[in-house]
Formats: structure tokens, C-alpha cells, sequence
């Protein structure tokens, strides 16, 4: 992937979250978004929100600079998604501002979404920032998905900067012909057109090429296959699954019984 | 011409490739169609996602029709969603719902058809199928309750007209442009 493109790769550091096995930390990123659904209250999620950004900067060693980096765009939607669920949700009216009313109902509803999104994209981002795709995609291999769709993953993983690369030689071959650098939106909408169908054609010409080459060299031709960089499972990274799991049923047993707080 | 369509599972090492490439270049395009969509999604609710909603079915009606293999819908959406997850796509591994849902829409409607259909009024009840069901994550993610908000009722022909109209006339027509070039024997 192109670096410096975006703030969402991984991270190479050594923390406790980047030494997890990469499926354990996939299992978990799905067991802390259920947990999210099973929540009625703002204050689970906002419990929840608090962990996973501790988890994730003494335990995953990220700096929260790259946390809020990655983050703004999604929480300025989780706001809108809020706003959207305090005026759209049926319910008393406790505020009135014009034709916009705020429910009781909306109070509650709009912060557990929030929440809920807000709390799902950070525990993927921490899955990003703290595994190696080639790690993910060869436990996935162990896991019994067959070799040759895990493969497909990580190879549309290596076309991504080929295909920035192909956009930009594109775009400056209509340069050259003499393309107006300012046009009109309906201009830029066609040449977007000829832009995409060149791509398309040029990537499909690579992945004729890509596929003579592995057939060439047997792939799949076995059932199972070795890799240069191995991944291993250790009981120890349940600990994870473990101590999230104890901290759902907690948050949720509160909620329903009204124990410790 | 290589024979392709029916119920053939039996994945080729091209086909494998030809859904890997398709799916980083359609990661790339619905990561920035993505962004507007999630303004118009977010600010005006289902009905303002329904307007571009079908407007990320493209790369599944075309894969679809190049590689004519039962699950090829399905397995560009898981590698599609999971290109846009990693480039930054905001709703983060929720993303995959997507990719496995509308995937999940095009099977149906090709499986009714037998995997053999492959002409135009196919490929736009595909991409409807696949806008539709694309729909129901989002309700399920974003927690839009049908008892509740009419607009979520309201948004369903609009979604099946966007998925009809812009992806399934797109997928189609990208499709047998492709095979014009040559490049895809099956799509010929």
C-alpha cells in the first residue's frame, strides 16, 4: 500500500497488541462490535470508548496524534449520526428549536450510536495498526480458508499503488495530448470515464500477466503451501478474548440488573 | 470462446487474479464515493443514502459477468470492503457487512437465474439486489429501526432504482466494453 497516502496502516512496534495472533485480534474486533448491539445505555458505550482507547495507546503503542488522525473523520459522522437520532427518534419532546424537536427517546438513542460507530472503527483501526496483512492473511490460510483466496486479499493489497501509479500515468498521458488542466464538471465527469476504462484495462492486462506467472510456478496446485514468514498461536493471546468478554457481560449485567453502579 | 455459467464452481488461478485486481481498483473508487455517500447517509438519514447507494454495485455486476463463476459476487465484496477497511474507509471493519451483503444480493438474483443469464436486464436486477441488500447493513449498523422511521420504507425503491440505473447499467456496459478489448475471453 502507498505509504504516506493515508494514516491507516499498520505500525511496526513492539507492544503487546502487535505480538496477539492476528485471527485472535480479528475474533476480538467482531466480539467488542457485538457487544456494542447488546448495549441500552450511552454510559456502556462511553465505558467502552474509554477502554479501548487506553488498550490502544499502552498496549498498542499508538500515539493518540495518529489515534485523532485516523479518527476525525469518523467521529464528526458519529456527531451527525448523533444529531440525526435526537431529532428523528419518536419520543417526548424536551427541547423545541424551530421545527427541529429533541426526544427523550433521541437523547439516549443519539449517544448510544455514537458510541456504537465510534467504538467498531477504533477497534478495527487498533486490528490495522497492530497486524501485518501478510501475518492476517497467512492465519487465515491456517485457519482453513483455502491458501489461494487468502492470497487473492493480500494481491489486491500489493495492486493498490499500482493502480495510483496507473491513474497518474493516465492522467498525464491526457496532459500531454493536451488536456484543459480546468474544465467544466460534465468535462471532468468523461475524462473520470476514459480515466477509470484505461485503469480497468491496463490492470486486467497485469492480472492476465500475474496469472500465467503463478500458474507457472504450480500455485495451487497443492493443497496446502509454506511460507517464508511464519505466524503462531499461543494460548496466551485468549487472555484478550477473555478479559473482553468479562468486561460485556459486566456492562450488560449492569444494565439489566442495575448492580455495582 | 471458453465456455462459462451454470452452477461450476471450479475457480481458475485468472479468475482468482481478474477479482483481486478488479476489487483494489473498485476499493480505491468506492473509498472516495464512500465519503460523500456518508455525508448524504448521515445528514439526511436513508433517504439520502439511498441516492448513492447503488452507486458501489458496479465492480460486483462486472466481476460478475467476466468471471460467471457462482460466489465470485461475494468474494470481490469481502476483498473490495477490506481494501476500503485499510484505506481508511470510516466505518471500519464494519465495512465488510457491505462487501458481504451486496454480494450477497447478486448471488441471489444470478442463482435464480441458474448463473446462465448474463444480458442486460440481468445485470440491472443484480445491481438492484445487490443495492437492496446493501441497504439492510447499513439499517442494521446505523440502527435505523423500520417500525420507526418511514424514511427507511421510503428509501427502498429509491435504492432499487440507483442500483438499477447507475451500477447495473455501468457493470454492463464496462463488462462488454472489456470484452471488446479482447482482454476477457468468458465476457465475449
Amino acid at each position: 500500500m502507498a505509504e504516506g497516502q493515508h494514516s491507516l496502516r499498520y505500525i511496526e512496534r513492539d507492544a503487546v497488541m502487535h505480538r496477539i495472533y492476528p485471527l485472535v485480534k480479528l475474533a476480538w474486533v467482531f466480539m467488542v462490535a457485538a457487544g456494542l448491539f447488546l448495549y441500552k445505555t450511552p454510559l456502556s458505550g462511553a465505558i467502552n470508548f474509554v477502554i479501548l482507547l487506553l488498550l490502544t495507546v499502552f498496549l498498542g503503542k499508538i500515539p493518540l496524534r495518529e489515534i485523532l488522525s485516523s479518527s476525525k473523520f469518523i467521529l464528526g459522522l458519529g456527531l451527525i449520526l448523533m444529531f440525526f437520532h435526537l431529532i428523528a427518534d419518536p419520543g417526548n419532546v424536551v427541547y423545541q428549536l424551530g421545527p427541529l424537536k429533541v426526544t427523550d427517546t433521541g437523547l439516549i438513542q443519539g449517544p448510544i450510536f455514537f458510541f456504537r460507530l465510534s467504538v467498531v472503527v477504533l477497534a478495527s483501526f487498533v486490528l490495522i495498526w497492530t497486524t501485518d496483512t501478510r501475518d492476517l492473511m497467512v492465519s487465515l490460510a491456517k485457519a482453513g480458508i483455502p491458501y489461494r483466496f487468502a492470497f487473492a486479499v493480500f494481491l489486491a493489497l500489493r495492486f493498490l499503488p499500482l493502480v495510483q501509479q496507473e491513474v497518474d500515468a493516465v492522467r498525464s498521458a491526457h496532459a500531454i495530448r493536451g488536456r484543459a488542466s480546468k474544465s467544466s464538471l460534465g468535462h471532468r465527469i468523461k475524462l473520470w470515464q476514459r480515466y477509470m476504462f484505461t485503469v480497468l484495462v491496463n490492470g486486467l492486462r497485469k492480472a492476465e500477466a500475474a496469472a500465467a506467472a503463478l500458474e507457472c510456478r504450480a500455485f495451487g496446485s497443492s493443497p496446502t503451501r509454506t511460507y517464508v514468514k511464519d505466524v503462531h498461536f499461543h494460548a496466551v493471546d485468549l487472555v484478550l478474548l477473555i478479559v473482553t468478554a468479562a468486561i460485556i457481560t459486566v456492562l450488560v449485567l449492569r444494565e439489566r440488573t442495575g448492580f455495582l453502579f | 470462446m471458453e465456455k462459462r455459467g451454470g452452477w461450476d464452481f471450479k475457480y481458475k488461478t485468472r479468475d482468482i487474479v481478474i477479482i483481486a485486481v478488479i476489487a483494489a481498483i473498485a476499493g480505491v473508487v468506492n473509498t472516495g464515493i464512500g465519503n460523500l455517500w456518508y455525508l448524504a447517509n448521515t445528514s439526511l438519514g436513508p433517504m439520502g443514502g439511498a441516492l448513492l447507494q447503488g452507486a458501489f454495485m458496479w465492480a460486483y455486476v462486472l466481476v460478475m459477468w467476466l468471471v460467471r463463476r457462482p460466489g465470485a459476487a461475494i468474494l470481490l465484496g469481502i476483498i473490495e470492503t477490506t481494501v476500503e477497511v485499510l484505506m481508511g474507509n470510516a466505518s471500519g471493519i464494519g465495512t465488510l457487512g457491505w462487501g458481504l451483503f451486496q454480494g450477497l444480493g447478486v448471488e441471489v438474483i444470478m442463482a435464480i437465474s441458474g448463473y446462465k443469464k448474463f444480458g442486460l436486464l440481468a445485470a440491472m436486477m443484480a445491481a438492484a439486489g445487490a443495492s437492496q441488500f446493501g441497504t439492510v447493513w447499513t439499517a442494521i449498523l446505523f440502527g435505523w429501526d423500520p417500525a420507526y422511521a418511514k424514511d427507511v420504507w421510503l428509501a427502498i425503491p429509491i435504492n432499487l432504482i440507483s442500483g438499477l440505473v447507475i451500477s447495473g447499467l455501468l457493470g454492463y456496459y464496462l463488462a462488454k466494453a472489456l470484452a471488446k478489448t479482447g482482454l476477457i475471453r468468458s465476457a465475449q
